[in-house]
């Protein structure tokens, strides 16, 4: 056997320059492949775990109807056992508490519409890095009775750190939510849409100015991989009655699956296309070259070689180049996915209109994970393996007199 | 002959034009007249909870109308004022004034089933719609007018249509109903309870009750009104929204 493998390795560098160039057909195919699905995989990665630790979490506990109707009077009773035995459950990371509603902001003559969210400010920054996005003041505490303003709704009020808004709008159960508080801090949003509406308060003062003593509109559940959404799903809708609606990001953001669901087809799509290419690729590659050494073939068979050691060794050869060319593909292509895992592409443009339209940064990063290295390595390796049959049956159809001639 | 009774036809459905509008003032004028005062209790009722609100009101008809909440103690001292097409609230725990921002008057009133947009408009009825009258029918022992009112072109109007009974004789208000622009209804007002207060007999409750939300209304009762009282257009300005017990 050793004899066969370094009689395969000798012959691929007898003529290295067909060597490399059919090695080449395939190392560009598992790049291009490779950076193809990594950038695509990599984006809705990105869109799945942005919107989910933006805002919703992977799961998220309310009291039945909340989600479609959106009021405090579809709140629920908060209590520390809860929050304890959500996170026993395994695999879950975090537990979010809030409470949300909408109410008028006001500073002097300008009022403007702002969602005002009671957070516990230690596990809210867990989960959404909210104190990184603050450009002016400092970040909220338990007992803050201050609030932090959205940049650009500070804008629009024409205040800033120190100056004292009033908020006005409905608590629980139809009781007047009214209050003058002082501006703690200024966060930064890159979305127009959350700079321009987002107020934070602590939980405490928000179940203070709602009335809603004890009460959350929300949990939100992160956890530690999104393979584990399902089990931890069960868990979670095991600990709460009919009473409440325990949803999971692809329900509350349909959207977003439908979205990557759609590219992902049209994706696979270009995938398929681009694997038939290279499929063609190689095999004509591998067409040229078996018929080039034809003439070969028949003598060797003439002196006596068994065509199944022939074809061993012309399998050989093929397992080498392939191996070659895959190999070397996967080589050059870690070093740019990760550069592009760690520096997204910024998109400009329509296309960054549409992932702003998610509330998404445009930002187009590459997943660098093993999963992809491992399909891309696998399916090309599959067709130039399928390609190189082609030798194995012509050299069972030789007949050496004949190839001699040639 | 032949001329006489098309002019006479047309004589006649202008009359009827005519008529349906002024039925309309009449029955607005009963409720209204020029200037009033009065003092309610609202009841928001949803399906889990019920709240009760005890107010006092002053208004100078059309444009001008301030509502001062009394009870319960957590909104003592809310006030709303409407000046025109505007709305302003005076907030007193929080010692301001704020003007409801355009995106908000199509929100809810103090929780209930009315809208800002609501308190702005009810009096402009009479002249924002085409008030038809359609047929005359019974309605809770009542002999009534039935008007069909059609907002104008112009008028700024989230409805697509009105239909008003009113009692022939006392032109007693006593059901409105919603309805939208695919003709859909929205909202149906009711008045019942009819005594006497404020020197006329009139319908003391109010209902309003949503389409989309079986089980759930907003009452109004009328505690006490007075009509044509001594008030004038300085009253209703921001200084005295703070001043006004």
């Amino acid at each position: 056997m050793k004899t066969y493998l370094m009689l395969a390795w000798r012959n691929l560098w007898r003529n290295k320059r067909r060597t490399i160039i059919a090695s080449a057909s395939v190392f560009f195919a598992v790049l291009l492949a490779l950076i193809m699905r990594s950038m695509q995989e990599g984006s809705y990665d990105y869109m799945v775990d942005a919107s989910v630790s933006m805002y919703t979490g992977y799961i998220q506990v309310h009291a039945d109807e909340y989600w479609d109707k959106r009021s405090i009077d579809k709140s629920m009773v908060y209590s520390e056992e809860i929050d304890s035995r959500l996170e026993n459950i395994k695999h879950v990371t975090l537990v979010i508490p809030r409470l949300e509603s909408f109410s008028l902001i006001s500073y002097e003559d300008v009022t403007k519409v702002a969602s005002i969210v009671g957070i516990n400010p230690e596990t809210e920054n867990k989960m959404t890095r909210l104190e990184d996005k603050l450009v002016d003041g400092k970040y909220l505490t338990n007992e803050s009775k201050g609030i932090l303003l959205s940049e650009g709704l500070a804008e629009l009020l024409k205040v800033g750190v120190g100056d004292s808004v009033v908020l006005y709008g409905q608590g629980y159960h139809g009781v007047t939510a009214a209050d003058r508080v002082p501006i703690e801090g200024i966060v930064k949003f890159r979305l127009p849409d959350l700079n321009k509406t987002m107020v934070y308060v602590s939980l405490d003062y928000s179940q203070w100015l709602y009335s809603a003593d004890n009460r959350l509109t929300s949990l939100s559940i992160m956890i530690d991989e999104i393979d584990n959404q399902n089990v931890v799903y069960e868990n979670v809708k095991s600990l709460f009655d009919e009473k409440y609606e325990v949803m999971t990001w692809t329900e509350m953001m349909p959207e977003l699956v439908q979205g990557i669901e759609i590219d992902n087809a049209s994706g696979i799509i270009m995938l398929g296309i681009l694997y038939v290419i290279i499929g063609f690729g190689i095999f004509g590659t591998v067409m040229m070259m078996t018929a080039e050494r034809t003439k070969e073939f028949g003598i060797l068979v003439s002196i006596g070689l068994k065509k199944g050691k022939l074809a061993l060794i012309s399998f050989l050869e093929s397992l080498f180049l392939s191996f070659i060319g895959v190999a070397a593909g996967v080589i050059v292509s870690i070093p740019i996915l990760y550069y592009y895992k760690n520096n997204p592409i910024e998109l400009t443009g329509e296309m960054a209109d549409m992932i702003l339209s998610y509330g998404l940064e445009p930002i187009l990063p590459f997943r660098f994970a093993p999963n992809i290295f491992i399909d891309q390595f696998i399916t090309v390796f599959v067709i130039a393996l399928v390609s190189v049959s082609y030798p194995l049956l012509f050299i069972r159809k030789l007949k050496p007199v004949e190839a001699m001639r040639k | 002959m032949k001329h006489l009774i098309i002019i006479s036809l047309l004589f006649a459905t202008t009359i009827n034009a005519q008529t349906a509008k002024e039925i309309i003032k009449k029955a607005d004028q009963l409720m209204r007249s020029d200037s009033n005062y009065g003092e309610f209790k609202m009841t928001i009722v949803k399906t889990d909870w019920t709240r009760t609100f005890g107010m006092k009101s002053w208004a100078l008809e059309p444009d001008f109308a301030l509502i001062y909440v009394t009870e319960p103690a957590r909104d003592k001292g809310t006030v709303t004022l409407k000046r025109k097409k505007e709305v302003w609230n005076w907030i007193p725990s929080a010692q301001k004034v704020i003007k409801i921002p355009p995106s908000m008057m199509l929100q809810s009133w103090m929780g209930s089933d009315f809208t800002n947009d609501d308190l702005v408009k009810e009096s402009s009825v009479i002249n924002d719609y085409d008030h038809r009258m359609i047929r005359e029918e019974d309605y809770n022992d009542y002999n009534c007018y039935v008007i069909e009112s059609i907002p104008k072109p112009d008028a700024g109007v989230v409805w697509g249509k009105l239909l008003t009974w009113i009692s022939k004789e006392q032109y007693f208000q006593l059901k409105t109903e919603f309805y939208d622009e695919d003709g859909f209804l929205v909202k149906t007002y009711l008045g019942t309870d009819i005594k006497e207060l404020g020197g006329r007999m009139i319908p003391t409750h109010w209902e309003m009750l949503p389409e989309d939300r079986p089980g759930e209304k907003t009452e109004f009762v009328y505690l006490e009104i007075k009509f044509n009282i001594d008030v004038s257009e300085s009253f209703f300005s921001e200084q005295n929204m703070k001043r006004v017990r």
